[in-house]
């Protein structure tokens, strides 16, 4: 797999710990002892599915960048 | 606020439901779904015309009800159906204290922000999937292998009535650790309780019944903890917060709903669109990392609860549309699994295509708290059937017309199929 280099950025205060992105990812993100999201290794998963993890989070708590410029998951 | 807590009777008697009454729940289950079968051509005309209706629509089982002088909108397209459930300010989930609430008690499903992001954090480690891989081998495995004990010389089975319907139901009894004898109450309480737009009676019963039961189990598990979930429930405090005992009972209730009649559904769907398409099912038996694609694929094409419920706090516009503020907000997540702008043949099933988002378990900060519950039981039951069942195939009677049915709940008639045994 080409590196994709994308940074996720997960918002704490947003994040309800739903799990979706550790269930899609599962090598990108976990979740801590307080149940909120926590990024690990953004390079394990390819971009399109990256894409989906953030588009789908269910509250619009992550977000993909790279080279400083939001990319558009769908998500607001 | 009205408060809609559904009190228990002070009678030592366990309720009603204790009185033995020939009672097939299987019979039972069919008439709470709406006697549909096919509402997505109709779902798609509908949405071509426009993703937000206002007023009554018809979606073959005759026109919805209006309960007010607002008229109900009702969304159907796939974009519009997240942003509504992204917006709980805007669109609140206490329309819920209506039926639901009268019968479960009050419940996270009814509870608008901040009040549900504090009730969630408590119920929600227990339902984090690395809290649930201890629940996998010895206890899922273990319900369907049982299961599968009682047809795998049969040669042949009704997955619905043989495995599917029982299958969740003794799930969450274990992981409840309720003691076995208790299980055809527990059951029959289960399918009254979730039918009870059909009996009102019955269903309020099998709610007091069912309080008065857990009364006496968190009792018990007061005085002696286990490794259970009703103890964790009763142990669990976040930043200072627990669980009270109502809090506990009508969690537990609902349950029984969200836990039992949904994974019946899903799974059954599941395993009809892999019946219907052998390429796929042979897939999937040589592969088995691909039952969680093909699980959210089913739960895509042919999402358990197709619709669910808000009510417009204020004045708004979606696409276009006004909606007054007080209107019923029916989203049709069935119908907007099917949006022909997001999905390519969307009426299909197809494990193999393009992952996308969907709605079938929801969107927002309610998204299905049992998801990973689903998910793992689910794949539990597929791989076991498949283990346990060689070339498991479909083999109706001639003339037996197989088909996914319903309309607020949908899952497949029957599933009768052949295997070898040995």
């Amino acid at each position: 797999m080409v590196a994709h280099g994308i940074e996720i950025r997960v918002d704490t205060e947003v994040c309800m710990g739903s799990g979706n992105c550790l269930f899609w990812a599962p090598g990108s993100f976990d979740l801590d002892d307080d149940g909120r999201s926590y990024v690990l290794d953004p390079e394990v998963t390819d971009e399109e599915r990256l894409v989906v993890v953030a588009g789908g989070c269910p509250v619009g708590a992550i977000s993909l960048w790279r080279d400083g410029r939001r990319l558009d998951t769908g998500a607001p | 606020m009205t408060t809609t807590e559904v009190r228990g009777t002070t009678t030592d008697d366990a309720g009603a439901s204790d009185v033995v009454i020939p009672f097939d729940p299987y019979e039972l289950q069919d008439t709470v779904a709406g006697d549909v079968r096919d509402p997505f051509p109709i779902m798609a005309e509908l949405l071509a015309a426009s993703p937000v209706h206002v007023g009554q629509i018809d979606l073959g089982a005759g026109a919805s009800e209006s309960f007010g002088p607002i008229e109900p909108v009702t969304v159907m397209g796939f974009d519009e159906c997240v942003q509504v459930l992204r917006d709980n300010e805007t669109f609140s989930s206490q329309i819920y204290e209506g039926v639901i609430g009268m019968v479960m008690g009050r419940t996270i499903l009814q509870m608008d922000e901040p009040e549900h992001r504090v009730q969630r954090a408590l119920v929600s480690p227990a339902f984090r999937s690395k809290m649930l891989e201890r629940w996998e081998e010895g206890l899922v495995r273990t319900v369907v292998n049982e299961l599968i004990d009682g047809f795998a010389d049969r040669g042949h089975a009704d997955l619905v009535k043989e495995v599917t319907f029982n299958f969740p139901v003794q799930v969450i009894a274990r992981i409840l650790g309720l003691p076995r004898r208790d299980y055809p109450k527990f059951q029959r309480w289960a399918v009254e309780i979730t039918s009870v737009a059909t009996n009102w009676d019955r269903g309020v019963a099998a709610s007091e019944a069912l309080r008065d039961y857990f009364a006496g189990v968190l009792a018990e598990r007061r005085a002696e903890p286990d490794d259970d979930l009703i103890t964790e429930l009763v142990n669990v405090e976040v930043d200072g917060q627990r669980l009270t005992d109502e809090e506990i009972y009508s969690f537990l209730r609902l349950l029984l709903p969200a836990g039992v009649e949904t994974t019946y559904r899903a799974s059954g769907s599941l395993l009809y669109g892999l019946l219907t398409h052998p390429t796929q099912l042979d897939a999937v038996r040589a592969d088995r990392s691909l039952i969680p694609q093909a699980f959210e694929e089913a739960i895509r094409w042919e999402p358990p609860v197709t619709v669910i419920l808000r009510r417009a706090t204020r004045d708004t516009e979606l696409a276009g549309v006004t909606i007054p503020e007080g209107a019923d907000v029916a989203l049709l997540l069935g119908a907007a699994n099917h949006d022909a702008r997001k999905y390519e043949n969307p009426d299909e099933f197809d494990m193999f295509r393009a992952v996308r988002q969907h709605v079938g378990f929801g969107f927002g900060v309610h998204v299905c708290l049992g998801m990973h519950l689903a998910r793992m039981e689910t794949r539990v039951a597929v791989d076991t059937l498949l283990d346990r069942l060689p070339d498991l195939r479909l083999d109706p009677e001639p003339g037996q017309d197989l088909h996914i049915r319903g309309l607020a709940f949908r899952s497949p008639v029957a599933l009768p199929v052949s295997f070898q045994v040995g």
